[in-house]
């Protein structure tokens, strides 16, 4: 999309100060929250190694099995967790640093169904559409990680996220976020991942991908997502260890007691994972404290309420995160979408939330379209060039010219203006064209002229092929795991 | 008589104001009104009310749990009274519900059973990870009309034709009704498996539990 050459990847890219939401006194009261929650009511663990793990290292094990953390083992993880990650693209260049005040962009994973750009049709998604969504995420200049985007409902159900991983791997060079169902997809995925990077050495020394293991709630946590993070300690690569807690209904309805909950659970991770391998990196979520909407029973993807709070307290602990934005709770690409993706994205970029994901969501999470996601490529842009540092120099400050001109003098001639117009922030979609202008050119809307970037895109833009080798790989190992019956349910 | 005390009682409930509703329960008793009368006139019309607003979307949820909290409390002082006439209350219908196994996700689930049980319904919620066989068993000892199963995933939502298979293997069917709700259900995924329907929501699934059991026009 970007016709001048591809900048070498800038890892912390200059900003203006941090927004955040919390103060540290507010930080530490809920971390304290969080440690008493732990100590006192205790946390269901369904895996017996996790269990184990946590009762080895000092940790309380009740009658029904509830697993009581010490404050002291979790501030011991603290000071022993990563206070970065490093994801590299394909080739193992490094591209995106969680760390510092970055914020980075993505989409989300699994929608069922797709709001076809083409038609307008609100259809059940297809292996063709995580392709094309793949492969306008590798073109959008400023979308920095890929994700699956879209849920497949043309291959045998136990086998879809394998096939978004192989995609994924395939269509992007950027660094992905892997989700997977169980622990055998998830070892699929990571061989796929090592098949394209050249072996679990390279992997671990320069991870491409990040798997995001999904937590039921904060103080219960299933036997696969416990297995994952264990799995992934051992491996050294890097868990998104996400616990969510719905306040009204399996946390309290009030953001402080909600995220207390929630990073309860956040902090038993961290500590699992470090029990397991000293340095392993967690990424802890930079998102929580929502709640269902009581009065429509949906999930609200773009609620105002608790946004910047958790990235405050990841902040706090100085852990890589991963947020959410840029999803919205409209059914269309319209108004309330533009709205809602521009509103959470800037939030969280000037919260600092590492990586942002959840672009091109619509209808809370349940649709996805590659226009929205076009849409939002362009509401990152015009972030970045807000929150951009304002560079004060004598050449910026131009006061030589200033003055050689005079009070009544035009600058549009100065060599200094040909020498920095390009300086300035220029959109691609969204419109400023003079009325007739625009009416001569078909008084689109954005949502129109987003569609045809889509279009242009998929027709265009070819991503870098896989090596023969490294597809060849991937290929067996979807061969291989389709040849396994699997334990989902049969019809 | 009693038009005054029916409408400060549909009001009571209307207004979640439990201390309200158990004075009028005491001040029914003592005025002779008939319990049965009280409870079907005065309370349920307050309950119905809350519960068409909250579909609408002007209320929320927690108006409708508060609704239903100040009409228990009102039921459970005229019960006596009830027991004693020997007069019962009709249940609209008696509902199974559970997540398909393999399956742990119960929020969908907990609210469609809130919304039925608040909505006159008497509801046994068997949890998350629920076997076929339970299904069937829970639907016999409890001689249920409906039965609600919940998948959240695509993975397990194949389930739950697997408790239609059981029902029907149990010869159960048509008698006992299926529905099924989830994320990746829906209409035509209810027809594909031979269930009776499928809701999008609780709101909906009260409706279609309603006009399975051919009691739609009893809600007014």
């Amino acid at each position: 999309m970007d016709s001048r050459a591809p900048k070498a990847p800038d890892l912390h890219p200059a900003r203006s100060p941090r927004y955040d939401r919390l103060t540290p006194a507010d930080c530490a009261r809920l971390h304290d929250a969080s440690l008493s929650i732990l100590e006192r009511t205790g946390v269901r663990l369904h895996d017996e190694e996790a269990v184990e793990r946590l009762h080895g290292a000092g940790a309380r094990v009740g009658d029904d099995g509830r697993v009581f953390v010490p404050g002291p083992l979790v501030e011991w993880a603290l000071s022993v967790a990563p206070r970065s990650l490093t994801l590299h693209a394909r080739g193992g260049a490094p591209a995106i640093a969680l760390d510092g005040d970055n914020a980075w962009f993505g989409p989300g994973s699994d929608c069922l169904r797709i709001l076809d750009h083409r038609t307008g049709e609100r259809r059940t998604a297809t292996l063709q559409d995580v392709r094309d969504g793949l492969t306008v995420v590798d073109a959008l200049p400023n979308m920095d990680f890929g994700m699956s985007m879209f849920l497949p409902s043309d291959v045998e159900p136990a086998m879809a996220d394998r096939h978004q991983a192989a995609i994924m791997l395939e269509r992007t060079t950027k660094p992905l976020v892997l989700v997977t169902y169980d622990v055998d997809a998830m070892l699929d995925a990571i061989a796929m991942a090592e098949a394209v990077a050249g072996g679990p050495e390279a992997l671990r020394e320069r991870p491409t991908i990040a798997l995001y293991v999904n937590v039921t709630r904060g103080l219960v946590h299933n036997g696969d997502s416990l297995r994952k993070l264990l799995l992934l300690a051992e491996r050294g690569l890097p868990a998104l260890w996400i616990p969510v807690t719905s306040g009204g209904t399996t946390g309290p309805v009030t953001m402080a007691g909600n995220v207390a909950l929630n990073n309860a659970g956040v902090l038993v991770g961290v500590v699992l994972a470090q029990l397991v391998r000293e340095g392993t990196p967690v990424v802890v979520p930079g998102f929580g404290g929502d709640a269902l909407d009581l009065r429509t029973m949906v999930d609200p993807y773009a609620e105002p309420d608790h946004r910047g709070m958790v990235p405050s307290l990841a902040h706090h602990y100085g852990l890589p995160m991963f947020s959410l934005a840029g999803g919205s709770d409209s059914k269309i690409v319209d108004q309330q979408a533009a709205a809602d993706a521009s509103l959470t994205m800037l939030v969280d970029a000037l919260a600092g939330g590492h990586l942002i994901h959840d672009s091109g969501y619509l209808e809370s999470g349940l649709t996805g379209s590659l226009a929205q996601l076009a849409i939002c490529d362009e509401i990152a842009a015009w972030i970045r060039a807000a929150i951009g540092p304002v560079e004060i120099t004598d050449e910026t400050l131009a006061l030589d010219l200033i003055d050689q001109l005079g009070p009544d003098g035009s600058f549009l001639e100065a060599d200094h203006t040909l020498a920095h117009y390009r300086d300035r922030w220029y959109p691609t979609l969204i419109d400023r064209l003079g009325h007739s202008a625009w009416q001569a050119r078909g008084a689109t809307t954005l949502a129109e002229r987003a569609a045809v970037r889509v279009d242009r895109i998929l027709a265009e833009h070819r991503p870098t092929p896989l090596p023969e080798d490294a597809a060849r790989a991937i290929a067996g190992i979807l061969e291989r795991a389709a040849a396994v019956p699997r334990s989902a349910p049969q019809p | 008589m009693g038009d005054e005390i029916f409408a400060a009682m549909r009001q009571s409930v209307i207004d979640g104001d439990a201390v309200a509703a158990a004075a009028l329960a005491e001040k029914a008793l003592a005025d002779g009104v008939p319990p049965l009368d009280a409870i079907e006139i005065g309370f349920v019309p307050g309950l119905s009310y809350v519960g068409e607003q909250f579909g609408l979307g002007e209320l929320f949820l927690p108006d409708m749990m508060l609704a239903a909290r100040a009409m228990q409390k009102a039921i459970a002082i005229l019960e006596p009274e009830m027991a004693r006439q020997s007069a019962t209350r009709k249940v609209v219908g008696r509902v199974v519900i559970g997540t398909v196994k393999g399956d742990i996700h119960e929020i969908g689930k907990n609210l469609v059973g809130m919304m039925l049980s608040t909505s006159g319904f008497e509801v046994h919620d068997l949890g998350v990870d629920v076997a076929p066989d339970r299904f069937v068993e829970a639907a016999r000892e409890h001689d249920a009309d409906i039965i609600g199963v919940s998948a959240l995933l695509t993975t397990t939502m194949a389930g739950q034709r697997t408790v239609v298979q059981a029902l029907e293997a149990a010869g159960m069917r048509p008698k006992v009704k299926v529905i099924v709700g989830g994320a990746p259900a829906s209409e035509s995924w209810a027809a594909e498996i031979g269930a009776d329907g499928y809701s999008e929501d609780a709101i909906g699934a009260v409706a279609l539990a309603r006009k399975l059991l051919g009691t739609d026009a009893a809600s007014a």
